[in-house]
């Protein structure tokens, strides 16, 4: 989630009162945002990736008026009689362009910063790294409109990027600016790369990667002309509502842009979206009663426009900037906040059944617990580990095995199918504690497995091990036999060759005509494997297996 | 009858046999039989309380002086008087002048202080058995031979004194020169009846046998009753032991499934290795959500493809992704991929255990919960971990509310002892309203630890639940544990090390205060 700087002086002169950061720190809370912390003048806060339109002092002061009924309802917007004309022709793997003006603004350098701002946390969430959508903002005093979105190859236009002094082809800027370096990723491999131009061909912008520097917003920028590239349309849209009408906070009047090309239309499109809210769902779902004239005045303190038309119904009208409202559900939500999670009174829930563990877990606990009665000592591992200590330590050729594509670290690299590789690496990195040495672990495996769904099976095992200068196999079969005793069932030992156990000392357990799992001394040149000095005896069970053997009628 | 012949053995633990023996013997000071058994008397007044009893020691108490050297005088008894050495320096040296005294003493190795030097050279001049003219010191043989008899004299009063043997003479001459204290002390004296004479002359007082280990044998042939236990030395440390135990994190987790279980929630299991459909799209989480990108999740090398045989399932999830369907929603607005939908992953949320639940159980009114193991690729340090648990849950039911969950959080947190939890709203993709509960921690602040809201429409119509609410909750369990378990390093909750496992205390939650 996105942290967001505001200075408070400028959050203050936007909201028109004087604000404390006690008000702060119980404000924010209630738009989902995270009070994070003050340094001099500037407060922190994380904002959730549904309100992008919190990303900025404007659009948070927007809020606040409403929080604190100095403004209600939705927030009035006055259109521009004058429209400026653009043309779009972009690339195909990026067609879509739209655009909006500003105008009457007062800025300083805090403001720029806002502007700035919300643009680099709109880039990094709702527009996916620029590459969904992507925005650029420029002083409409230093362009000559129409407007025009369109290509060029990349050695074809040469201008000066943000923060530079000398002017570079489009190459040059996916090789030089940082910018470039950083986003070039997603034009790099095509012939012609998306650029804004004014009507005498200076240029805007190589959208999505980098403004130029001559027309960059400033202090003295009174109207700005915004741009919105996009490979969807609707979020394209979206976010220049967002855009515009947050920098339209610190100015008079929006202007609309009308488009011709590829795609014709005027935007921004603020026409408020209208929504009819049934208002038993805040009875159903939150929980709280609330007449329809009290629900509608909550909604005009979180900046809507509501209006009660029956007993139940309210006419809801939707800001343009608000992205999150998807459906009902979101309206019940504005409620509940703007009534306060703290009048909200917690209810217990009758139980409707009495609770009851998962057999495989109620199983293991008993199982867990006659291991312990043996004194041996639960140890707990990943399910993450390597094939190397799977495999190649345990002197045994790999098997089909969950294999994740991205590692973070080779340690970790896929999922384990059996546990004494684990046990054994307990006990190589236990030297330093006294013998005998007694461990065990009930836990799953995950086997490849064809004609499942998700391709895998999953096992419960339990596998137990005992190190000591005197262990010797008939320790653990002693352990077996009781445990075998404890739990109700007889087995068989079958001699078996297994390359991790000593050749004649090692066997596979059947129960019932079916393997319940393998046994045996661990070889020697296993041990070396791991470093260790003294005899090693384990045993890995499937439990499900015993389980069934053991519940099942 | 007459009294003689009704007189038995009397057999007497070891140690009053031993004291016995030494009062026959014609030790009567309580101390020095303490000293002939190395130890305080005061250890010893048990047992002859108990002779006293039996009939065989009389006791008597006094107040008597008695005298102790100084560890002035203690250096004197080992080295000489000061006098003494002096003489012995000019006895070597002849006539010497004052201050090359000390230096002459060096050279004849004979310890002598500078202080101790000033006070030798008074006595003897006092004594006039020395004369210091021009600073030169010289003897007086017609005066000394008296003096040396006098200080062996001092000297033999010292030792006595230090023997604890009553002093003969010269005492006022050593008290004054702050050689010997004076001091009162209770003694106390034990003196054999003529019952325990009788008895010692006639053999019948006999040592008990000594038990160490009580065995069948001794038991069966009623020795024990005669004989005598040794006592138990319990300042010995006993050795190490290490008990069979349960590691205490799954402990700990054994406890919160017992307590999901007391509350009325039915315990639910799903596969680690999981389909993005049920782990992301059944829960309305849009294909190019960030949370779906391969920073924040393992995605399969092998086996990558999963599928799923429920075709309307599957159209049911486009459609709320594409335009919320008969929801009422918008959707996402996109063209919604079946084929991402099944690629297999490590599950980075139990919300996929929900999400197969509710489609396996459809409406109805029921509480779940799930406690398992979820992935993230992250870098393993004391603060993160690609592998954790989460404690999940739903309550479903046509009359659950937000309220619900809410009153679930509080006593969840009750019954962890986690004091008192402020809620806020929150933001989670699949929930409306959500909410996050933050605890107090006494370290880091307020925590986030329960995370829920009400399951979107969108997910509930895409599972195939038409009439039931669903309040859903996590928990970030490891949070709650190692807070539980004293550690403040995730690693630790995996652990190789055996030994820190077996001194790893019990997980106690003080919920049972």
């Amino acid at each position: 989630m996105p942290v967001i700087e505001v200075s408070i002086r400028d959050l203050e002169r936007l909201v028109g009162e004087t604000l404390s950061l006690e008000e702060l720190e119980d404000l924010l809370p209630r738009l989902k945002c995270e009070y994070e912390g003050v340094e001099g003048e500037y407060v922190y806060y994380e904002a959730t990736h549904d309100r992008p339109d919190l990303f900025s002092a404007e659009g948070l002061s927007r809020a606040l008026k409403g929080l604190l009924e100095i403004e209600l309802g939705m927030p009035g917007v006055i259109l521009r009689q004058e429209r400026v004309k653009a043309h779009v022709d972009g690339p195909t793997y990026r067609p879509y362009a739209f655009f909006a003006t500003v105008h009457g603004l007062k800025l300083d350098d805090e403001a720029v910063k806002q502007i700035m701002q919300l643009q680099e946390k709109l880039h990094i969430t709702y527009c996916r790294d620029r590459r969904k959508v992507s925005i650029g903002v420029y002083d409409l005093s230093k362009v000559k409109p129409p407007i025009y979105y369109t290509k060029a190859k990349p050695e074809e236009v040469k201008f000066t990027p943000l923060e530079f002094a000398e002017e570079l082809t489009l190459k040059e800027i996916l090789e030089l600016h940082p910018k470039g370096i950083e986003y070039g990723h997603l034009i790099k491999s095509y012939e012609e790369y998306p650029l804004l131009v004014d009507s005498e061909g200076k240029v805007l912008s190589m959208p999505p990667i980098v403004n130029s520097e001559d027309t960059k917003v400033t202090e003295d920028t009174k109207e700005v002309f915004i741009d919105v590239t996009a490979t969807d349309p609707q979020a394209g849209l979206k976010v220049l509502n967002v855009v515009a009408t947050s920098i339209a906070e610190r100015g008079e009047t929006i202007g609309l842009v009308e488009i011709k090309g590829t795609w014709s239309g005027v935007t921004p499109d603020l026409t408020p979206e209208s929504l009819l809210y049934d208002n038993t769902i805040t009875e159903k779902v939150v929980g709280i009663k609330v007449s329809v004239e009290k629900a509608s005045e909550l909604l005009k303190k979180m900046r809507m426009d509501a209006k009660p038309i029956s007993e139940t119904k309210i006419e809801v009208k939707i800001p343009a900037y608000r992205l999150d409202i998807l459906h009902p559900i979101d309206i019940a939500e504005d409620i509940a906040m703007a009534y306060g999670y703290e009048n909200i009174k917690p209810e217990p829930y009758p139980p409707p059944h009495p609770g009851m563990p998962h057999p495989i877990e109620f199983f293991s606990k008993i199982i867990r617990e006659t291991m312990v009665g043996y004194g041996f000592q639960e140890v707990n591992s990943y399910m993450m580990t390597n094939k190397k200590l799977l495999y190649d330590m345990m002197n045994l050729p790999e098997q089909p095995t969950v294999e994740v594509l991205n590692p973070k670290h080779e340690n970790y690299s896929c999922i384990r199918t059996w546990l004494i590789p684990q046990l054994m690496e307990v006990l190589s990195q236990s030297k330093h504690a006294d013998y005998p040495q007694k461990i065990f672990e009930v836990g799953d495996v995950v086997l490849i497995d064809e004609t499942s769904s998700t391709k895998t099976r999953e096992e419960r095992h339990l596998a137990f091990a005992i190190a000591d200068r005197e262990a010797t196999l008939t320790d653990l079969l002693a352990v077996l036999k009781s445990l075998s005793l404890q739990l109700g069932f007889s087995y068989k030992l079958e001699p078996i060759d297994h390359p991790s156990f000593i050749p004649g000392r090692s066997a596979k357990i059947v129960v019932n005509k079916k393997s319940l799992g393998i046994l045996g001394e661990i070889r020697p040149r296993v041990l070396l494997n791991f470093e260790l000095n003294v005899p090693i005896i384990a045993v890995e069970i499937n439990i499900n297996v015993l389980k069934e053997e053991l519940i099942s009628p | 009858m007459p009294k003689e012949y009704e007189q038995a053995t009397v057999v007497l633990p070891p140690k009053q046999k031993k004291i016995v023996d030494l009062i026959v013997k014609g030790y009567t000071d309580i101390d020095k039989i303490a000293e002939q058994f190395k130890t305080s008397r005061e250890s010893l007044m048990r047992d002859l309380e108990e002779l006293r009893e039996k009939e065989l020691l009389t006791i008597t108490r006094e107040i008597v002086e008695i005298f102790e050297l100084t560890s002035e005088a203690e250096r004197y008894l080992e080295l000489g008087l000061p006098e003494q050495r002096v003489l012995k320096v000019l006895e070597k040296s002849g006539e010497i002048v004052v201050k090359d005294l000390a230096k002459a003493a060096l050279k004849y190795s004979i310890p002598l202080t500078d202080k101790e030097a000033k006070i030798g050279l008074s006595v003897l001049a006092k004594a006039k058995a020395v004369k210091i003219e021009k600073g030169k010191i010289s003897l007086v043989q017609e005066n000394l031979s008296k003096l040396v008899d006098e200080l062996s004299k001092m000297q033999k009063t010292l030792k006595q004194i230090k023997e604890g043997k009553a002093p003969e003479q010269v005492l006022s001459t050593l008290i004054r020169r702050k050689l010997v204290k004076k001091k009162s002390r209770r003694k106390i004296y034990a003196y054999p009846t003529p019952n325990l004479k009788k008895l010692y002359k006639a053999g019948k007082i006999r040592e008990a046998p000594v038990i160490t280990t009580l065995t069948p044998e001794i038991l069966a042939s009623g020795a024990w009753r005669t004989a005598y236990f040794k006592p138990f030395d319990l300042s010995v440390e006993p050795p190490t032991i290490y008990p069979g135990k349960k590691h205490p994190y799954l402990e700990f987790l054994d406890y919160i499934r017992e307590l999901l279980v007391s509350m009325g929630f039915e315990e639910m299991k799903g596969p680690h290795v999981e389909m993005e459909l049920w782990n992301f799209d059944a829960l309305f989480q849009a294909q190019d959500h960030p949370a779906r990108e391969i920073h924040d999740t393992y995605f399969l090398k092998y086996p990558n493809e999963g599928r799923v045989e429920d075709e309307s399932l599957m159209n049911r999830i486009a459609r709320v992704h594409e335009d919320g369907w008969e929801t009422g929603s918008k959707g996402w607005g996109y063209k919604w991929d079946p084929r991402r939908a099944l690629r297999l992953i490590l599950r980075t949320q139990t919300t996929a255990v929900s999400a197969r639940t509710l489609y396996a159980r459809g409406d109805g009114e029921y509480m779940c919960f799930s406690l398992g193991r979820v992935f993230r690729p992250e870098t393993l340090d004391p603060k993160h971990s690609m592998e954790f648990y989460q404690l999940e849950g739903i309550i479903v039911g046509e009359k659950v509310t937000f309220r619900h969950l809410l009153g679930f959080f509080e006593e969840i947190a009750k019954r962890l002892g986690l004091g008192k939890i402020m809620l806020k709203p929150g933001y989670f993709p699949f929930t409306e309203p959500s909410v996050e509960g933050f605890i107090k921690h006494p370290k880091l602040g307020w925590i986030e630890v329960f995370p829920g809201g009400m399951f979107r429409p969108e997910m509930l119509a895409g599972l195939g639940i038409k009439k039931s609410n669903v309040a859903a909750w996590g928990i970030g369990i490891d949070r709650i544990a190692m807070t539980v378990l004293g550690i403040d390093d995730i690693r630790l909750l995996f652990t190789r090390d055996l030994d820190f496992l077996r001194k790893w205390r019990k997980p106690i939650v003080k919920t049972w205060r």
